[in-house]
């Protein structure tokens, strides 16, 4: 007999992966995807399950880490959403090809089309039509079926194609609801481990999947593939049955119907949103309306012949879509719908909705309205307009308040207590005054102080701040404003030394008279916490928690001022928010540089933070202050290649004094802190040695 | 080519002019006090301040904004006079 708990979907997902003991799982976080990789990183450092657990650097790396551990015959995990979906969109497009049944959570959010964190489908959107099998959930219930359905749809040879588990952020991602988990046992003898066919391994075979094919072959493997993805449905109907015999759970394969029995009109809706879609058909049915629901489980394959079926002697049905297929007037599964019934000569007025974007709320009132609106298409035979955006009015919370005196960020953001990227920010602006442009790649900052700063912040791509700010610098030059305005971001560690790294290393190259700069608070904290290539060795981080098989991070921070050192760039300074007066003469200097045009200024701040180091907020700078005096964050700077340390202490304060009030240094033992110790230390002269030296090495 | 403003339509703008913060006081669980006899008006306060809520008097001692306050107390942990002082803030409306 199995047991329930009460969990969210991201945690259902997480369950489902681990009882399919996935072997690799490469992790990126983003909203409101992440707690699934922070669950699996607690399976994982406590070894509840023993997988290679990968730490990408973004979520095009994290995909193909996915395609590439697929490929040599593992099973696969990884999560994602939105923008991070969007940026994987390449590789997403090549995995079908390379036939790598991996499993892909999407915690579903809107992508593009103005920021938000809720969910609609612009994510899945563009990646639909590129081979994947694709399915939405409703409850977190059927997010754990489907994880362990999916792998066994996927692994079958009839069929042997990735697939995307798609739940809605939010409605899902985070709801708590009552799951039923299945025995390990039972599952383990239900779903065998994975056996690729061809995998890469010259140890077992010759043989491995190309994605290479002359092209008067291309179309033959177009029409070969597409054959198997239509013949997947059989294979999904299969697995769904099997699947209820043995757990006590299926669903009526590609699509599920509710209430449909003397049904004559139809609305066919999608994921979370189907709940209130089946209470407004019992309110309608109890109004005497002969109206039924269809649930959508898998847009591909898409259900055509399914929905052929369901249309004969239905006289209207209403498509809710949660997306926007653009220039076509109507959402995706709308259109869909209504090619599938196009050639088979059943005519049905089909009424699209579009409703519910960026994470809107689709409530029971809405989808009876779009219900009565379906009924009435029904009686008058035809559809008055083709598609309805259900939209409501939008009225702000409360005014922002305006500060008596002018400071260049307003008082009373969104940010913590005792929050030091604030104070990084106020002393930025004050020098380089109103007429300055913030790129900000996805970070605290944007969340919390986008919309308290007196100047343009201009909310980046995660992968490309750099780039952002080369393009706007670059036409404010050819507009001859390069010596009017200045151009700096104001990025997370994320942001500049993992995922945005490369176009940071182009802008430097380039030699882009534009300012960067990082403030380091040495891990994803606009996410919640996951460690970044610039989180120091040991720290417990929600990817790398502290457990019983691991030690936190385990691996050492990278060195930026060595590799921005390697561009040989006209300033790179590190500096603290307990120093102002030097963070302030940095910053002068990076305009000066900058406004002469002589190339990047790359300024490297640490940032403190209360919330992600845990420890007291009054203690933002102090621990700030420990952090330079014991060596761990040193203050210095390369001014066109002449290094010089700028805060200097004596003798250096132990260690100790710095890791022990942060939580996150909590677990560390002895010989740990001895490592750690003997890290600073050794930095430290390394440091000494290249200021004796005078000029940095490389320029 | 039309490149009259008012034929634009559906164009998300952000207006720096209007912009603003919330009042966020009500976060506060402490309150910091400030003891003007202590108070030699170094400004460092006004220098940490994560919110930016603190200005300077005439005689450079903090007057601090209590509507976008939230409470932090690095005013009081940086305070080298010891002159700030953190108090339950139900004790310090007393």
């Amino acid at each position: 007999m199995s047991e329930f708990d009460v969990m969210p979907g991201n945690k259902a997902l997480a369950h489902g992966v681990r009882l399919a003991r996935v072997e690799v799982i490469p992790v990126f976080p983003i909203t409101p995807q992440t707690t699934i990789i922070e669950y699996l990183a607690d399976f994982v450092a406590n070894g509840e399950l023993d997988a290679e657990y990968i730490h990408s650097e973004g979520e095009h790396s994290c995909m193909a880490m996915a395609v590439g551990a697929s490929l040599a015959g593992a099973r696969v995990f990884t999560a994602t959403c939105s923008e991070g979906l969007g940026y994987m969109h390449e590789v997403v497009a090549q995995a079908p090809s390379f036939r790598t049944p991996l499993l892909l959570g999407v915690a579903d959010r809107t992508l593009g089309w103005y920021w938000s964190l809720g969910p609609d489908y612009s994510d899945l959107m563009p990646e639909l039509n590129l081979g994947w099998i694709v399915n939405f959930a409703e409850t977190n219930q059927e997010v754990l079926d489907m994880t362990l359905q999916l792998y066994k749809v996927a692994e079958d040879y009839r069929v042997l194609l990735p697939a995307m588990m798609s739940l809605d952020g939010f409605y899902l991602s985070y709801s708590q609801e009552r799951v039923w988990m299945p025995d390990q046992e039972v599952v383990d003898k239900w779903l065998p481990p994975y056996k690729a066919p061809y995998p890469v391994d010259p140890t077992i075979s010759d043989k491995f999947p190309t994605t290479s094919l002359p092209p008067p072959l291309h179309t033959t493997y177009r029409r070969l593939f597409e054959e198997v993805l239509q013949d997947a449905r059989k294979v999904i109907k299969e697995v769904d049955r099997s699947y209820g015999k043995t757990f006590g759970r299926s669903y009526g394969g590609l699509v599920e119907e509710y209430k449909t029995e003397g049904a004559e009109t139809l609305l066919v809706t999608m994921g979370s949103m189907t709940t209130a879609g089946r209470r407004a058909v019992d309110k309608l049915r109890s109004e005497g309306e002969k109206i039924g629901l269809v649930k959508l489980r898998f847009i591909r394959p898409f259900p055509d012949l399914e929905f052929r079926k369901i249309a004969e002697g239905i006289k209207a049905m209403g498509v809710v879509d949660r997306m926007m297929l653009h220039g076509t007037r109507g959402g995706g599964a709308f259109q869909d719908l209504k090619s599938a019934l196009y050639n088979s000569g059943i005519r049905v007025p089909v009424q699209g909705f579009v409703t519910g974007m960026g994470g809107e709320d689709i409530p029971i009132e809405d989808m009876y309205l779009m219900g009565r609106k379906t009924l009435q298409a029904a009686e008058r035979g035809r559809v008055e307009k083709e598609v309805e955006f259900v939209e409501h009015k939008f009225q702000a919370a409360v005014k922002p308040v305006e500060m008596e005196w002018g400071e260049p960020i307003f008082p009373g953001s969104d940010g913590c207590a005792g929050c030091g990227t604030s104070i990084i920010i106020r002393h930025l602006l004050k020098i380089l005054g109103k007429d300055t442009i913030i790129i900000n790649p996805p970070s605290c900052s944007g969340v919390n102080f986008g919309a308290v700063v007196r100047v343009p912040w201009i909310l980046a791509n995660f992968a490309a701040g750099a780039a952002y700010e080369t393009g706007v610098y670059r036409a404010l030059r050819k507009k001859g404003k390069a010596d009017k305005v200045y151009v700096t971001s104001y990025s997370g560690d994320g942001g500049t030394v993992d995922i945005g790294l490369q176009s940071i290393s182009g802008a430097a190259e380039r030699g882009e008279s534009m300012i960067w700069l990082c403030y380091d608070n040495e891990a994803y904290m606009n996410t919640g916490i996951q460690r970044s290539g610039s989180t120091p060795l040991f720290s417990a981080t929600t990817s790398t928690p502290a457990g019983k098989v691991w030690p936190g991070k385990q691996v050492r921070r990278k060195n930026m001022l060595m590799i921005m050192a390697a561009h040989r760039i006209p300033y790179i300074a590190t500096a603290s928010l307990s120093y102002i007066p030097d963070l302030e003469r940095k910053i002068k200097r990076a305009a000066e540089i900058t406004r002469a045009g002589e190339g990047l200024a790359y300024l490297h701040v640490q940032q403190p933070c209360a919330t992600g180091w845990y420890f007291p907020a009054e203690k933002t700078v102090e621990i700030g202050r420990l952090a330079v005096q014991t060596g761990a964050w040193p203050v210095v700077h390369i001014d066109h290649g002449d290094f010089k340390i700028d805060v200097k202490p004596k003798e250096l304060r132990p260690i100790k004094e710095y890791l022990q009030p942060q939580a996150r240094f909590r677990h560390l033992k002895d010989e740990q802190f001895e490592i750690i110790q003997k890290d600073v230390q050794y930095d430290w002269e390394t440091l000494l040695e290249l200021e004796k030296r005078g000029k940095f090495p490389g320029y | 080519m039309s490149q009259d403003k008012s034929v634009i339509k559906g164009f998300a703008l952000a207006d720096t002019a209007v912009r603003g913060g919330q009042y966020v006081g009500n976060w506060r669980v402490f309150m910091p006090e400030v003891d003007y006899e202590k108070c030699v008006g170094c400004r460092l306060c006004l220098l940490y301040c994560p919110e930016g809520a603190i200005r300077a008097d005439e005689a450079n001692k903090p007057d601090i904004d209590m509507r976008f306050c939230k409470g932090c107390g690095v005013c009081a942990n940086e305070c080298p006079q010891k002159a700030i002082g953190m108090k339950r803030e139900e004790e310090a409306k007393k």
